[in-house]
C-alpha cells in the first residue's frame, strides 16, 4: 500500500512541478488525519493542488469560495422545506464532501470560519438540532491570502491551531516553470490522474499511522522542544495539542519515507510546518525563523 | 602583599573582640597596650599606608612580652599564657604581609576563640564568642574565596541544615574523654562567704544580686524555713570575729549512721549547679548521707569541692532533714570558748542560766529577749569598734543583720556553758516554678546559729526572731523603702528589664543543665536508655527510610530523568567520544553519522549502516538492534581509529 502512495505522490509531482517536499507534507497531513492550510499569492497552484489530492485518491471534492457574504448555512447546509412531499428536506452544503477546499477561508466573516472550524474539530455538523457525522475521511485544505491583502479577518489563534500544518508553495524555480508553461493546461492533465488508492486503502494506512514507535528518549526530545518556546515573551507558548500535533505529523511522515520509528530527524522535519503559524500567528508562511531558532537552541542528545 | 583590606579590618575588630572576652586575664596597662596596637593597625590600613617593618614588631613585641612576663606572678600562669597568645596575634596582625602568615593567623584565632571558654561558660558569653567565631569563619572565607564571589546565603543555610543533625549527634554521642592537660588555675579573687565573720566591722553590707548557685528538687520544693544552705561551719572566736577552725575535717569523710536514715522517713535528694567562686566550700541542706563523686562529703555535714571552684559545677546530693551529730569531744570543747572581752554579754548569760537550766529553754528565752527588746534588722548597722563589740550590740546598738545577731547568740551560748557556733552559708532563694528550680544568690548570704543539746547540733535563727519575714518571704519584705532601694539599684525596678533579666536567667539556667551539665554520666545514661530503646529506634529509623525510599521511588516513576540516556546513545558517545565532539548540539546522532559518510567516502559504508542500526536501537528500542550496535563498534573499532585521526587532519 505505501507503494501505491508513492505512485500517488509520483503523480501528484507531475502536476505540481518542482514542489516535492510541499507535496509530501500535504500527504502527511493526510494520514496524520490533519487539515492544511495553504498561505500563499493566488495563482500559485493550492487548488491545483487540493484538486489533483482528491482526484489521485478517489475522494470526492468540493471547493468553497469563501466571501464577506457567505454564510454558515451555505458550508455547511440548510433543512428546506419541499412543498411535494410537506416535509422539511435536508439540503447537504458542500462541506459533506471528503476534501474540501475552503478558498481564501480568510475572506469570509469570522461566523463562517467559526462554523468550518467546528466541523473540522468535531468532523460532524449540527443543523437545527440534528447531528450529522461528515464523510470519512474528511480532509480540509484551506487556503488563505497572505494578510497584508486588503477585505481579509485574520483567523484566530485558537483557530489557526486547528490546522496541522501549513505550507506555502511559494513560487516554482526557473526549470519548473518553463516546464509548466511549455505544456498544455495543467487542468487537463488533473483529468488525466487517475485513482490509485480508494477510500478503504487511504483509511488503513491513515490507521497504521498512530502505530509507528515513538521511542521515551524521543518523546523527552520532542518535550524538551517544546517545552524550549514556553516561558518566553517573544513567541506563543506551544500548547499539548500543539506537542501531539508534532508528534502525530512526524510519525506520518516516518511512515512515508517507509519508517516503523520516528527519528529526531522527522520530528526536525515536519516541525517549522507544524509549529510557527501557533508560535506567530501573523507571521507569514514561508518564514519559519521561530521554529528554526527553536530547533537550533534546543539540543539533541539522541 | 595582601590585598584583602577589608579581612585585615576586619581581624582587628576580632581580635578586639577577643581581647574584652578575655579581659578578666588582662590588667589595665595590658589592654590598653594591645587597644594601641590595633588602633595603629586599623589607621594604617584605612589611610593605605606601610605597616612596621617586621624588625620593628617583633622589637615592639618582645618588650611587651618581657613586660607580661614581669607581671606573671601577680597574673598566674594561665592568664600569662593568655596573653602572650594574644600579643603573638596582634604582633602577627600588625606584621601581616603574605596569604601564608594569615592562614597562621586564622588558626589561631580560632584557639584563642576556644580559649574564651576557659573564663566563661555562661549563655550570654558562648553567645558572644560564637559571634566572634562566626567572624573569622567568615574572614576564613574572605581570605580564599576568589575577588568578588558573594556568599551564596541560601546555599550556606542549606549546608548548616545539614551539618547541624551531625553536629548534634557528636554533641551527645562523641565520648566525653578525660582533659588531657590540666589549665592552671588563675589568680582571682574568690566570691562569696569568707573564711572569718567580723559583724562589729561592717558598715554597709553590699548586696550582691548575682547567683550563688541553683537547685533542683527531686522531690517537692521543702518549705522556706528548712532552707538553710549550710556552707561554712566558724567556731574559733577571738572576742570579736569568728573564723573557721582548723579542725581536720576535710581529712575523715563522715558517713553517718544508716539506721538514722531508716528512722527518718524524710528524705531530701536535689542536684546543685554552683557558680565558680574560687572556694571550695559548697552547698548542702540538713543532713547530706551520700554525692557524686565530684564533690567530697565531709565531716559537720558539710560539702566541698576538692579543688576551688573555678568553673560552673554540678552535683547530686541525697539527705536527710535532721541536726548533725556532734564529732567528737575535741569539737565540743571548741565550740565553748566565749572568747575574751564582753563582760555584760558574759554576766547576761549568766542570768539567763541560772534562771534556764536546759539549753531548750535557754534559747526560747533567748527568742523571746530578741522579740521583746527593741532589737531591729538593717543592712546598715553603726560601728561597733573596740574590745566588746558584741556588748555595744547586744546593749547599745541593737540594730544589725544576721551575723550580728548570730554571733551575739553564740557568745551568750558558749558563755551559758552551751556548745555553739556561727553557720555561714545562705537562706531561702527564689523559686521559678515553670522553670521548676530554686536560685540563690550572693544576696541571700545568711549567718545562724547551731548549739548542741543531747548530742546534736540544734539549729536556731536568732535573725528569724527579730525579723521572721526575713525567712519566710524575702529579704526584701523586710526592709523599710529607703534600704529596699539600696537593694534595687537603678535599673532593677523597670518592669520590663526584670523580665528580661528572669528569662535569661531562666535560659543561662537550661544552658548549665542540658549543655554544661552534659557530661560522661548524663551521655553514659543517655547511651544506656538509647540501647533500652534500640528495636523501637531501629524500626523507627527503618520506617522513615522505607517512607523515604518510597517517595523516591515514586518521584522517579513519575518523572523520568532527561539526563538518563538511551544505552544506545551511550555506548556510541563512548566509541565516538572525540567524533561526536564536532556535532552541533541540535543534530540528531544519525543525521550527523549520515553527514559523516558523505564526507569521509572511505568509511560511507559502515557509517551508514552504523546510522541506520543506531536509529533501530534508539527509535525502534529494538534490543538485538542494540547487540548489533555493540558488534559493529567493536567490530569497526580499526575504523574508528582512522576516523579520528582524518577528523583531527581536517
Amino acid at each position: 500500500m505505501l507503494t501505491q502512495l508513492h505512485k500517488v505522490e509520483q503523480s501528484l509531482n507531475q502536476v505540481i512541478l518542482g514542489k516535492p517536499q510541499q507535496i509530501r507534507l500535504a500527504l502527511c497531513c493526510l494520514l496524520a488525519e490533519g487539515h492544511l492550510l495553504l498561505e500563499d499569492l493566488p495563482g500559485m497552484g493550492k487548488t491545483t493542488l487540493a484538486h489533483a489530492l482528491a482526484n489521485s485518491l478517489g475522494l470526492s471534492y468540493r471547493r468553497v469560495q469563501f466571501t464577506s457574504d457567505l454564510l454558515p448555512g451555505d458550508l455547511v447546509g440548510l433543512n428546506i422545506y419541499d412543498a411535494r412531499s410537506q416535509q422539511f428536506r435536508f439540503q447537504a452544503g458542500p462541506v459533506f464532501s471528503q476534501v474540501l477546499l475552503a478558498d481564501e477561508i480568510n475572506r469570509a466573516s469570522p461566523k463562517t470560519q467559526s462554523a468550518l472550524l467546528e466541523a473540522m474539530e468535531e468532523k460532524q455538523v449540527s443543523v437545527d438540532g440534528e447531528t450529522r457525522a461528515l464523510p470519512t475521511p474528511f480532509f480540509v485544505i484551506a487556503t488563505q491570502n497572505p494578510l497584508f491583502h486588503a477585505g481579509t479577518s485574520a483567523l484566530p489563534e485558537s483557530q489557526l491551531d486547528r490546522f496541522m500544518f501549513r505550507l506555502s508553495l511559494g513560487f516554482p524555480d526557473h526549470q519548473a516553470e518553463h516546464q509548466l508553461l511549455q505544456r498544455d493546461s495543467s487542468r487537463s492533465r488533473l483529468e488525466l490522474l487517475s485513482e490509485q488508492l480508494n477510500t478503504e486503502q487511504l483509511r488503513a494506512l491513515q490507521q497504521q499511522v498512530p502505530q509507528v514507535k515513538a521511542s521515551d528518549a524521543l518523546i523527552d526530545y520532542l518535550l524538551a522542544l517544546v517545552n524550549s518556546s514556553r516561558h518566553r515573551s517573544d513567541m506563543l507558548p506551544l500548547s499539548p495539542r500543539a506537542s501531539k500535533a508534532v508528534l502525530r505529523a512526524a510519525k506520518a511522515f516516518a511512515f512515508i519515507n517507509g519508517h516503523d520509528y520516528v527519528s529526531a530527524a522527522d520530528v526536525q522535519q515536519v516541525f517549522p510546518y507544524v509549529a510557527e503559524h501557533r508560535l506567530d500567528p501573523s507571521s507569514a508562511a514561508q518564514d519559519s525563523r521561530l521554529s528554526q531558532m527553536l530547533l537550533q537552541q534546543t539540543p539533541c542528545p539522541i | 602583599m595582601l590585598k584583602q583590606k577589608n579581612v585585615l579590618l576586619l581581624w582587628a575588630g576580632l581580635q578586639l573582640g577577643i581581647l574584652l572576652l578575655l579581659q578578666q586575664a588582662f590588667s589595665g596597662w595590658i589592654i590598653g597596650v594591645f587597644l594601641l596596637l590595633l588602633l595603629y593597625r586599623v589607621d594604617s590600613v584605612l589611610r593605605n599606608r606601610a605597616t612596621l617593618s617586621l624588625k620593628w614588631v617583633n622589637l615592639l613585641a618582645g618588650v611587651v612580652a618581657i613586660a607580661l612576663f614581669v607581671n606573671l606572678r601577680q597574673a598566674g600562669v594561665l592568664h600569662f599564657m593568655l596573653q602572650i597568645l594574644l600579643l603573638a596575634a596582634v604582633a602577627r596582625l600588625l606584621a601581616l604581609q603574605h596569604l601564608y602568615e594569615a592562614r597562621q593567623l586564622v588558626w589561631v584565632h580560632y584557639f584563642l576563640i576556644g580559649c574564651c571558654f576557659i573564663l566563661h561558660q555562661d549563655m550570654a558569653i558562648a553567645m558572644l564568642v560564637f559571634g566572634v567565631f562566626l567572624l573569622n569563619v567568615y574572614s576564613h572565607y574572605r581570605l580564599f574565596a576568589p575577588t568578588g564571589a558573594q556568599l551564596n546565603w541560601p546555599q550556606t543555610g542549606r549546608a548548616v541544615l545539614i551539618i547541624l543533625p551531625l553536629w548534634l549527634g557528636m554533641f551527645l554521642l562523641f565520648p566525653r574523654l578525660p582533659a588531657f592537660w590540666q589549665i592552671p588555675d588563675a589568680n582571682v579573687a574568690a566570691t562569696g562567704l569568707g573564711d572569718s565573720i567580723d559583724p562589729g566591722s561592717i558598715e554597709k553590707l553590699v548586696q550582691d544580686d548575682s547567683l550563688a548557685f541553683r537547685v533542683e528538687f527531686d522531690g517537692p520544693l521543702p518549705p522556706r524555713q528548712q532552707l538553710y544552705w549550710r556552707a561554712r561551719l566558724y567556731e574559733e572566736f577571738d572576742g570579736r570575729s569568728w573564723h573557721v577552725a582548723a579542725l581536720p575535717r576535710t581529712a575523715a569523710r563522715y558517713t553517718a549512721p544508716s539506721a538514722e536514715a531508716d528512722n527518718d522517713t524524710a528524705t531530701l535528694s536535689y542536684r546543685v549547679i554552683a557558680e565558680a567562686s574560687r572556694q571550695t566550700s559548697l552547698y548542702a541542706l540538713a543532713r547530706p548521707l551520700s554525692t557524686s563523686a565530684n564533690v567530697r562529703l565531709n565531716a559537720g555535714d558539710l560539702i566541698s569541692a576538692p579543688k576551688p571552684v573555678s568553673q560552673r559545677l554540678s552535683y547530686q546530693v541525697n539527705g536527710i532533714y535532721g541536726p548533725p551529730a556532734l564529732l567528737s569531744a575535741q569539737e565540743q570543747q571548741l565550740n565553748l570558748a566565749p572568747g575574751a572581752g564582753n563582760p555584760a554579754t558574759k554576766q547576761f548569760a549568766a542570768e539567763l542560766l541560772q534562771q534556764y537550766p536546759q539549753p531548750a529553754q535557754l534559747v526560747q528565752a533567748l527568742t523571746e529577749h530578741f522579740r521583746s527588746q527593741p532589737f531591729y534588722y538593717s543592712l546598715t548597722p553603726p560601728l561597733l569598734p573596740g574590745a566588746n563589740s558584741v556588748d555595744q550590740f547586744l546593749f547599745n546598738s541593737r540594730t544589725g543583720f544576721c551575723s550580728h545577731y548570730a554571733s551575739a547568740t553564740a557568745v551568750i551560748l558558749r558563755a551559758a556553758g552551751i556548745a555553739a557556733r556561727v553557720v555561714g552559708g545562705y537562706q531561702g532563694g527564689q523559686w521559678h516554678p515553670q522553670q521548676n528550680y530554686l536560685a540563690v544568690r550572693q544576696r541571700e548570704a545568711h549567718a545562724w546559729v547551731e548549739y548542741l543539746d543531747n548530742g546534736v547540733w540544734q539549729q536556731f535563727d536568732p535573725t528569724a526572731a527579730v525579723a521572721p519575714e526575713r525567712i519566710l518571704n524575702d529579704l526584701d519584705a523586710v526592709l523599710p523603702q529607703a534600704q529596699r532601694d539600696l537593694l534595687n539599684a537603678g535599673w532593677r525596678q523597670l518592669a520590663f528589664l526584670q523580665a528580661a533579666r528572669q528569662q535569661l536567667m531562666h535560659l543561662d539556667y537550661y544552658w548549665s543543665v542540658w549543655v554544661l551539665g552534659f557530661n560522661d554520666n548524663s551521655q553514659q545514661q543517655l547511651w544506656r536508655q538509647l540501647k533500652q530503646q534500640l528495636p523501637a529506634i531501629a524500626a523507627t529509623i527503618a520506617a522513615i527510610l522505607a517512607l523515604l525510599l518510597l517517595f523516591a521511588g515514586s518521584y522517579l516513576l513519575k518523572r523520568r530523568v532527561p539526563a538518563g540516556l538511551p544505552p544506545a546513545t551511550m555506548l556510541l558517545q563512548r566509541a565516538l567520544r572525540p567524533v561526536l565532539l564536532l556535532k552541533t548540539p541540535s543534530q540528531p546522532l544519525s543525521v550527523y553519522l549520515q553527514q559523516l559518510a558523505i564526507s569521509q567516502p572511505q568509511h560511507r559504508e559502515w557509517l551508514q549502516q552504523l546510522a541506520d542500526v543506531y536509529e533501530q536501537a534508539v527509535y525502534a528500542d529494538r534490543p538485538q538492534a542494540l547487540m548489533q550496535l555493540a558488534a559493529l563498534l567493536k567490530h569497526r573499532r580499526q575504523q574508528i581509529k582512522q576516523l579520528r585521526s582524518s577528523i583531527k587532519n581536517a
